[in-house]
């Protein structure tokens, strides 16, 4: 017999992660350039939006009451700031938003997760759950407030009744995504249930699980701001509610800028956290 | 019905084959992968099997029946049989993922659960984990046994070598090739020195020139060691006989014949059908399949 090198396409002639572009550095220049002209893009679209709101403030377009122009917002800012006003209610806020993102992500996860394997159960409650995630939730604000007390509680309780049905979902959805060939593997090669649980499921449902975490982050500030709206002894919805009520609409805006940085800042630092732990996708997925 | 069968162990030759020698295998210990019964003699034993399956509407769907099939220890058998006539329901029952509803099936001398850790498994689609890179991959079902990681990455380098892909040990399933991730199947399913290996139409996704690389090394791998009963399901029949010792066509849920192959190993995949007892039995048996 030949040798198999002689007669047969060589093993090592395969090679498509040459093409893939693993090779390191050649990727990373492109996508820092790719990176730098987004960034750059990114700063005039904020320019641009910045430059709108100028001229429509100083053109009185709106009612007078509302024509704050982005300079009388940044001094707000910078005031507010300097008082420790803006930080208080800041970390107020956030805290708020953390507690609820990760104790009601850490049950949506399980809940999920539980779903996914309890078939009769998951049809059981469908229903329910179907109905509580489309009721209103900011008309539960003042319940929890009475039952809970003006308090951090009251916030977390909100927030957490957005951020579950999401993380619920997500883990749900991933769980399901499970190959049964992987399944079947496990099974003929003696895998305990909890090596399927943390070895195969827990894997699988990740990239469908951090989504629902990055898009339950935001839902948790939304809700932590919407009960701080209704009533709250800090927090910036608190003091969004109290500038529009004595009319200080540069510090609605400043607020509302605010908030809306500090989203961007969580998504992004949970984007890189996400680029960490799924760098088993291939780019196009990620 | 059989062709007169001479002992499949009489059959090989000597030969090399390079990169592998088993006294250098690293292999999990006896401790770790259980006792075999050594008096038996038999791999796996079906005995008047038969299976139905119960589809929703309460229908009873019969898919195989009166499977009477003895392979012996050491023996690499092929079944053959039109998509779809219970091929791969064969071989779960020897995994112990479909019960039978008549009869009994024996792997090992043992009932086909408790035979698991003896079995390998592969599957038409490779089924690597893409959250795995290729060398976990291979060790998953290391970790599975709980070994440790030193054994494990031990036998983990001695088979992703095996299987030449040492280069691509740190590689995510998404950069490799088909072949590749073929061979890094076959380098997980061996890693856990399997007695018996159960094989489902492994080379049914990949291309001819690299079904018959992927062919000659798997070949070459089961003949440097002598003790591994392979049980090879496939449609293609040309492949049953290239490789096998036994061919087993299946039809109807019902076992249509049963050949051996006597050309003698090593093989030459690539010039076998030129081989005239090939075609006696590929005519054969072409007549039945089709
Ligand atoms: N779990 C199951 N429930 C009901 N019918 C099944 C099941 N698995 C397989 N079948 C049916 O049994 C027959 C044999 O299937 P299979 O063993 O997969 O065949 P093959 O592998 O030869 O293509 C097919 O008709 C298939 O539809
Ligand atoms: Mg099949």
């Amino acid at each position: 017999m030949r040798t198999m090198d002689e007669t047969l396409p060589s093993f090592t002639a395969d090679q498509p992660w040459t093409r893939a572009g693993v090779s390191r550095s050649p990727r990373r220049l492109r996508w820092s350039r790719e990176t730098l002209i987004v960034r750059g893009l990114q700063v005039l679209v904020g320019l641009a939006l910045l430059g709108l709101w100028q001229l429509a403030a100083s053109n009185r377009w709106p009612d007078p009451v509302l024509a704050k122009t982005p300079l009388q917002t940044w001094h707000y800012l910078v005031h507010s700031a300097s008082s420790g006003e803006l930080w208080s209610n800041t970390r107020a806020t956030l805290t708020a938003v953390l507690i609820a993102w990760v104790l009601a992500g850490a049950a949506g996860v399980v809940a999920g997760v539980a779903l996914a394997l309890l078939p009769r159960a998951e049809r059981v409650l469908t229903p329910y759950l179907d109905a509580a995630n489309a009721m209103p939730r900011i008309a539960l604000a003042p319940l929890f407030i009475v039952a809970l007390g003006i308090n951090t509680s009251a916030k977390v309780a909100m927030a957490s009744t957005l951020v579950f049905f999401i993380i619920l979902s997500g883990a749900r959805a991933g769980v399901r995504s499970t190959d049964a060939e992987w399944l079947r593997l496990s099974a003929v090669l003696g895998a305990k249930k909890h090596q399927v649980f943390r070895k195969i499921l827990l894997p699988v449902a990740t990239p469908a699980i951090f989504a629902a975490l990055r898009l339950g982050l935001i839902y948790s500030l939304l809700g932590v701001v919407g009960s701080e709206l209704i009533s709250a002894r800090n927090g910036l919805g608190q003091l969004i509610a109290y500038d529009s009520s004595t009319f200080r609409m540069e510090g609605v805006y400043g607020i509302l800028i605010l908030l809306a940085v500090l989203a961007v800042v969580l998504n992004q630092g949970l984007g890189l956290l996400e680029r960490r732990l799924l760098r088993w996708q291939p780019p196009a997925d990620r | 019905m059989v062709m007169t069968a001479p002992q499949p162990t009489t059959q090989r030759l000597p030969h090399s084959t390079p990169q592998i020698s088993p006294q250098s295998v690293p292999q999990a210990s006896q401790s770790e992968i259980g006792q075999l019964e050594p008096e038996r003699d038999d791999a796996i034993a079906f005995e008047d099997v038969a299976v139905t399956y119960s589809t929703p509407g309460d229908d009873q769907r019969p898919v195989l029946s009166g499977i009477d099939l003895t392979i012996p220890r050491g023996q690499f058998i092929a079944l053959v049989g039109r998509s779809g006539c219970g091929k791969t329901t064969l071989l779960n029952l020897v995994a112990g993922l479909v019960e039978p509803s008549e009869g009994a099936v024996t792997v090992l001398g043992q009932e086909p659960r408790a035979a698991r850790r003896h079995l390998g498994f592969m599957l038409a689609r490779d089924a690597l984990m893409p959250w795995r890179d290729a060398r976990r991959n291979v060790e998953y079902g290391l970790e599975l046994r709980g070994i440790a990681k030193a054994e494990r990455r031990a036998i983990a380098d001695h088979w992703l070598e095996a299987v030449q892909l040492t280069h691509a040990q740190h590689l995510w399933p998404w950069q490799l090739s088909q072949g590749m991730r073929q061979r890094v199947a076959l380098a997980r399913t061996w890693a856990l020195d399997p007695n018996v290996l159960l094989m489902d139409e492994p080379y049914a996704s990949v291309d001819v020139n690299t079904r018959l690389a992927l062919q000659t090394r798997f070949l070459d791998l089961w003949q440097s060691e002598e003790h591994r009963t392979v049980m090879f399901v496939t449609h293609d029949l040309s492949e049953a006989i290239a490789l096998a010792d036994r061919v087993v066509l299946l039809g109807g849920g019902r076992i249509l014949d049963d050949v051996t192959v006597q050309i003698e190993r090593p093989r030459d995949l690539g010039a076998i059908n030129a081989n005239p007892h090939y075609q006696q039995v590929y005519e054969r048996l072409r007549g039945q399949l089709f």
